[in-house]
């Protein structure tokens, strides 16, 4: 049996985010968050597993209240419990300080396999899954678009994309996987899993009053990363000139004599 | 099957205003309601100008005022008829608050939130694929292979009726009974709405244009504005608007932005959303549908109750209103034994009392009118040629007789002229 959990990312919908030419940041008003959809590859690998070996699926984030709807998509999905861990004692946490938080929840839940998505569309760090195994102390491995578990010998055989090759590892369990982007299509949600997240509340909020961590390790005390500064790379500037006429040969000559004079080509 | 416990006593399809009025209706006296929404959250399929009558809908929601997203009560009503870059408008200004603008989105979102305060269940992303239908009597919804049960399904499913027509309680909706609302939603601060449009704090301003400034697309367009942003748009009818059309409709709406008269208003703003949307237009109450059955009700837009007089346009109440009386009829079927056709048909009864069909009768000669294309085209032009040889005279002013002869060149008689203005005054 696989006791499986994922970690998932509430994030902004980076598609709508315009960044604000004057001062280089995001504008985040008005727009909506999604679940990262990175994970819903994650998640979607943890169901298959789930149907094919029989288990669980628990999926935890760490975030605002606000990211219970997300859960509620993944439990709609088909997840069969969502964790929120969610204290403001957490803000401001970095890429180490949310793995802490993250395996520490983890730890205390009867697990035998973490996923993770290969990473989010707001930070694209990846760290996040190789962080938590490593407080985990668990082997781990990226890329993964094919999982198999063996019960009997208490592994999972993963296939892994690499950019030529594809890889097959057998990890032993307890093991995180990420799963590589795009690899899977993730599912719609069921009437009955939404209706579910209504009338049972699978959802539990754990805050650092239930989980009991150190507060120089979570937060913006336990996250030693500085962002120094965001530079924005210049718009190349075109200069958009258009051949008017029909005369092909005229318009070549027009276009080699343009490239020639711009350095482009060379004769 | 795991699930298949699911009973409700009304489902509801659709989370826009008159599914979620009728559904919280339902749910205060206590009926177990599920709605079912299409959409990522309420509201994000749905679409309207910008302004919602508020009687109709406080009597259905009685905190309207307390907690809704209002964002400007309208003050201000302004029509304009427009030719070339010039513009005759006839204003009309009231401190009452009768009727205020607002984003649908947000509405939606609030009545859904109101619905699950009373008790009610509202899902999203959910899309229904047919209802559930024996012996001729709607038990339910599919969605996928999932089905769950219900005393009665009121359909609030929009202008789209994709469930009704796969029912075949429905013919399929054609361009001719339809309109095409486009919409874009330009970003402009507070201050500048109010010091723009003359608007005092918490003041709108509702304005709809006629004339060529629709490039020859029959409808008009309307500009609407809202706490820290405009909505301006067209709505055009579908069916003569296609045969028309040169070229994608979305370049008509970036035109009338950008069109000299009006670009002044919003000149420090940004394009923050554009939308399209059908309208219902049908010619009540010639086209015959049943708005009930054995076990369902048809409430909204989908039940085409939607009122475009051409100055102006009600469809968020008479929808809200229509599910409010949707739930009534459910309430009044329940305590007859159940959701035959037979008890449900006081829906017929009840909205024909209300001022929905007693508005939507009153005009129904309003679509015929609208088809003068004179209305689009020749007044607007007459008018601002009558009023630019008044008001710009250099020397002499003309006489208005004088100016309306010489703006007219003979092109119109005075029998054309009084017969549309009868008509125009008898259909609206």
């Amino acid at each position: 049996m696989l006791n499986i959990v994922v970690g998932i990312k509430w994030v902004p919908n980076t598609t709508l985010v315009n960044i604000d030419p004057r001062t280089g940041t995001l504008i985040r008003e008005g727009i909506s968050s999604i679940v990262n959809p990175h994970d819903l590859v994650a998640v979607e690998m943890a169901l298959r597993l789930k149907n094919e070996y029989g288990g669980t699926v628990t999926v935890i984030t760490m975030s605002p209240p606000s990211a219970i709807a997300g859960l509620e998509h993944v439990i709609g999905m088909g997840a069969d419990r969502g964790i929120l861990v969610s204290d403001r004692a957490f803000a401001g946490a970095d890429t180490l300080a949310t793995s802490y938080a993250l395996a520490k929840t983890m730890e205390r839940l009867d697990y035998n396999l973490i996923v993770f998505g290969q990473e989010t569309i707001d930070s694209s760090t990846a760290h996040i899954g190789a962080q938590v195994a490593s407080w985990l102390k668990i082997p781990y491995i990226y890329y993964v678009t094919e999982a198999r578990y063996i019960e009997d010998r208490n592994i999972i055989r993963v296939k892994r994309a690499l950019e030529n090759a594809y890889e097959t590892y057998e990890l032993e369990l307890p093991a995180l996987i990420s799963v590589a982007m795009h690899s899977l299509n993730p599912r719609r949600v069921s009437i009955y899993n939404k209706l579910r997240v209504k009338l049972e509340s699978p959802i539990e909020t754990w805050s650092n009053e239930i989980l009991g961590l150190e507060k120089n390790c979570i937060g913006l005390k336990g996250s030693p990363t500085a962002l120094a500064k965001i530079e924005m790379i210049p718009k190349v500037l075109r200069k958009n000139e258009v051949f008017k006429g029909n005369d092909v040969k005229k318009a070549a000559r027009w276009l080699v004599k343009k490239l020639l004079e711009e350095g482009l080509i060379e004769i | 099957m795991k699930g298949a416990g699911y009973i409700f006593d009304a489902i509801v399809v659709g989370a826009g205003p008159a599914g979620s009025s009728a559904a919280y209706t339902l749910a205060r006296k206590g009926f177990k309601v599920l709605v079912v929404e299409r959409g990522r959250t309420p509201g994000s399929k749905n679409m309207f100008g910008g302004r919602v009558y508020a009687d109709p809908i406080r009597e259905v929601f009685p905190n309207l005022n307390k907690s809704a997203p209002i964002h400007r009560w309208v003050t201000k009503e302004r029509i304009s008829m427009v030719s070339g870059e010039k513009m005759t408008s006839l204003e009309f200004e009231g401190k009452k608050n009768v009727s205020f603008t607002t984003y649908l989105t947000e509405l939606s979102n609030w009545m859904a939130k109101q619905v699950e305060e009373a008790g009610g269940i509202v899902l999203t992303e959910i899309t229904v694929d047919n209802f559930i239908v024996k012996d001729g009597r709607v038990k339910g919804i599919r969605v996928g292979n999932e089905e769950v049960f219900s005393d009665v399904v009121i359909d609030a499913e929009g202008i789209n009726r994709l469930l009704l027509e796969r029912a075949g309680l429905i013919p399929r909706i054609t361009p001719n009974y339809a309109g095409l609302g486009v919409k874009e939603v330009i970003k402009l601060s507070k201050e500048d709405i109010e010091k723009n449009f003359g608007l005092g704090s918490g003041e709108g301003i509702a304005w709809l244009l006629i004339g060529d400034i629709m490039e020859g697309l029959p409808g008009g367009a309307f500009l609407y504005t809202n706490k820290d942003s405009i909505s301006l748009g067209i709505v055009v009818m579908l069916g003569s608007a296609m045969e028309r059309m040169k070229e994608h409709i979305s370049r008509y709406v970036e035109r009338l932005r950008l069109h000299p008269l009006l670009e002044k208003y919003f000149r420090e703003g940004r394009i923050m959303e554009y939308s399209a949307h059908l309208v219902p237009e049908y010619v009540w109450p010639a086209i015959p549908h049943r708005l009930y059955g054995d076990g369902f009700l048809v409430a909204g837009d989908a039940a085409g109750l939607l009122l475009n007089l051409g100055y102006n346009f009600r469809g968020v109440d008479f929808a809200s209103y229509s599910g409010y009386l949707a739930a009534q009829a459910v309430e009044k079927a329940h305590s007859l034994g159940g959701m035959s056709a037979e008890n449900l048909s006081i829906y017929q009864e009840l909205l024909e009392k209300s001022f929905i069909l007693r508005e939507l009768r009153k005009f129904k000669n309003a679509p015929k009118m609208r088809k003068n294309e004179r209305l689009y085209d020749f007044y607007p032009y007459l008018i601002n040629a009558i009023a630019d040889k008044i008001f710009h005279a250099k020397y002499e002013t003309p006489k208005i007789m004088d100016a309306f002869k010489e703006a007219n060149k003979g092109r119109i008689g005075w029998f054309t002229l009084i017969r549309d203005l009868y008509e125009v005054s008898r259909s609206i």
